[in-house]
């Protein structure tokens, strides 16, 4: 079995397709090894302030932009590498309690790295709910996640709840 | 035949074309094998002395082997948030600093500062290295150090996907997860290449044959199917069954190349000598737990005897990288033991090279002449499953050392 090289064009697509069937409600299968690791973020709220809300719309459109303009350095799985950030559980640690306007505002001015701001407002917002959403957030209703940096100011980024207690696995 | 010679083989082959691809059929991909090593290019070789009178040391381990992967799961256990690092199988040491980083990323999440990692091999010590490097305040509680643990009784050679999971209780996803964790790992490993004492090296590695290497490599795995397979019986029942990865990272890692006649200073008909990155235990574990110390590590030396003991640990968050202890202390069932013997001889400075032949590997390091019987009764990667017989046994090691001492004994060193 040999695995061809030759774009990264097929994963990309492979997690857009991964990330519309999720939406849709079908569990993908997961191997006892890697039980993901997301219900975690149940609690959305307690931060002061509007909790995190964004439609699917936004999710499933992050996840094309994320795969246009983004995989090719942070990875297929938001996993980063050794020489770049991932955009999993380190980030999450990274950003937990920041108000969002920052993180949309770092995307929207730094990102992606070889033509920073040429994300229109829709796309960075779209980017951040789909990056939430990888990450276990869930929202509160279905209602898009705001544009307007005075909004999402008042939004913070939850922090991962990982010492409430889970379900134990068994192996 | 072993698979993982054919991807040797065609890892080669990559080489030569322009893009990488693969072959769509066996002949292709052995009419495509053709580069050979550059003419002169293989050094005036130093024979090694093998000979089991020059035994200093016999050492024996069992692999953390788990059908689905290593275990990097979060659970919540005595009040604590455990993320396990266990179950490496045959390739702790190559994918230690990958998974590492997955089960530090777990503990990044919960926002804490503190972590206790349980456990001192290879997997313990790249975890608590790792978190320090994320920020955390890390204790390693452990009862043994680096010296007595399974880690040090391994081989120490760049084998990220050894015995490490059975491809279809491990399922496709695992196979991405493991690229990550290669990938990641090699690239760490390359900070540590070129420091006094060598803690990581690189061997030229010659792998010989009296018979044809392609047809060998090109020979199918053979199957019982008497036998059954693991699905059927609980245990893994044929080599083919052990889950081959390394075609994914053949970008990255060196080549095989063939060695043409003229230039095979062996007394076999066929070798090709493949760059292989080693572990050099004594220089390399010395470094690591310096630079834990250096960062303000802390080590407690104690014994858990089941999980709730971790209830009076002060950290909130633990790493549990027990090894194959795991299949005690954590109940996992899953955890099957492949036993494997590796023998020391004095080292060799003047011969720092590694061979493969007949079922046999010597890799002169730093430390030792290191020589294992990994493949010597035909049983491929079924060598040592479900055998936890964790005790030197002398007559195995004289039966490998003398594959080596053998091939020595024929070799006529040439000049130039
Ligand atoms: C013959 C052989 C050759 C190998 N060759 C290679 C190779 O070339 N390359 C490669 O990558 N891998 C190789 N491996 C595999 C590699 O050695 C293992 O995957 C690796 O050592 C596992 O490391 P670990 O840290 O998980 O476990 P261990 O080294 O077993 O460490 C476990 C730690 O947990 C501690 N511990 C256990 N139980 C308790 C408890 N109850 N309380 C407190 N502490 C506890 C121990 O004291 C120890 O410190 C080989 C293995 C064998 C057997």
């Amino acid at each position: 079995m040999m695995t061809f090289f030759l774009s990264p064009l097929p994963h990309l697509r492979a997690a857009t397709a991964l990330m519309v069937c999720t939406l849709a409600g079908l569990a993908p299968a997961s191997a006892a090894w890697a039980a993901p690791y997301t219900a975690t973020h149940a609690s959305n709220r307690g931060n002061n302030g509007p909790s995190v809300t964004f439609s699917a719309e936004q999710v499933t459109h992050g996840a094309q932009i994320y795969a246009g303009a983004c995989a090719m350095c942070h990875g297929a799985d938001l996993e980063g590498g050794h020489d770049v950030p991932d955009l999993g559980n380190y980030f999450m640690a990274r950003w937990a309690n920041t108000p969002l306007d920052r993180l949309a505002g770092y995307i929207t001015h730094a990102m992606p790295l070889m033509a920073p701001g040429t994300l229109p407002p829709q796309d960075t917002a779209a980017l951040v709910a789909f990056v939430l959403h990888h990450n276990g957030v869930t929202a509160t209703s279905n209602t898009p996640l705001p544009m307007e940096e005075a909004r999402q100011a008042k939004i913070r980024i939850p922090a991962p709840q990982a010492l409430a207690a889970a379900p134990a696995s068994k192996p | 035949m072993k698979r993982r010679d054919l991807f040797a083989a065609s890892l080669a082959a990559g080489i030569v074309g322009a893009t990488r691809r693969g072959w769509a059929s066996v002949p292709e991909a052995s009419a495509a094998l053709g580069r050979t090593a550059l003419h002169g290019t293989i050094p005036r070789l130093v024979p090694i002395r093998a000979h089991a009178d020059q035994i200093t040391d016999i050492k024996v381990c069992l692999r953390p082997f788990r059908p689905a992967g290593p275990r990097l799961e979060v659970e919540h256990v005595a009040g604590k948030t455990v993320v396990h690092n266990y179950g490496h199988g045959g390739s702790g040491w190559s994918l230690s600093w990958g998974s590492a980083h997955m089960a530090v990323g777990h503990a990044a999440a919960t926002l804490e500062r503190k972590v206790a990692v349980i456990g001192c091999g290879i997997i313990g010590l790249t975890s608590a290295l790792t978190a320090q490097r994320a920020g955390f305040d890390v204790t390693i509680y452990t009862r043994d150090l680096l010296p007595h643990t399974r880690s040090v009784r391994a081989n120490g050679s760049w084998t990220p996907d050894s015995r490490i999971a059975l491809t279809q209780q491990a399922g496709p996803g695992f196979a991405k997860t493991w690229e990550q964790m290669a990938r990641y790992s090699w690239q760490t490993y390359r900070d540590y290449l070129g420091l006094p004492g060598n803690p990581i090296d690189f061997r030229d590695n010659y792998t010989l044959s009296d018979t044809p290497l392609d047809a060998a490599d090109h020979a199918p795995e053979q199957v019982d199917p008497a036998k059954g397979s693991f699905a059927t019986t609980g245990a893994p029942q044929n080599s083919a069954e052990f889950a081959i990865y390394a075609s994914q990272i053949s970008d990255i890692i060196p080549a095989a190349e063939l060695l043409a006649g003229a230039d095979n200073p062996f007394p076999v008909a066929y070798a090709r000598r493949t760059p292989l990155m080693i572990y050099n235990f004594g220089a390399y574990g010395h470094l690591l737990l310096s630079e834990f110390y250096q960062a303000g590590g802390r080590i407690v030396i104690r014994e858990f005897h089941s999980p709730s003991d971790l209830a009076d640990l002060p950290e909130r968050v633990v790493i549990n990288c027990p090894g194959y202890a795991a299949r005690d202390l954590w109940n996992d069932k899953s955890l099957i033991p492949v036993r494997g013997q590796t023998s020391w001889l004095p080292p060799q400075p003047d011969a720092l090279y590694a061979v493969e032949y007949r079922g046999a590997a010597m890799i002169s390091k730093s430390d030792g002449v290191m020589i294992q019987g990994y493949d010597m009764n035909g049983l491929g990667e079924m060598d040592g499953v479900g055998n936890s017989f964790e005790h030197p046994d002398r007559a195995e090691a004289e039966k490998a050392i003398a594959i080596i001492g053998d091939l020595f004994a024929r070799f006529q060193p040439r000049n130039g």
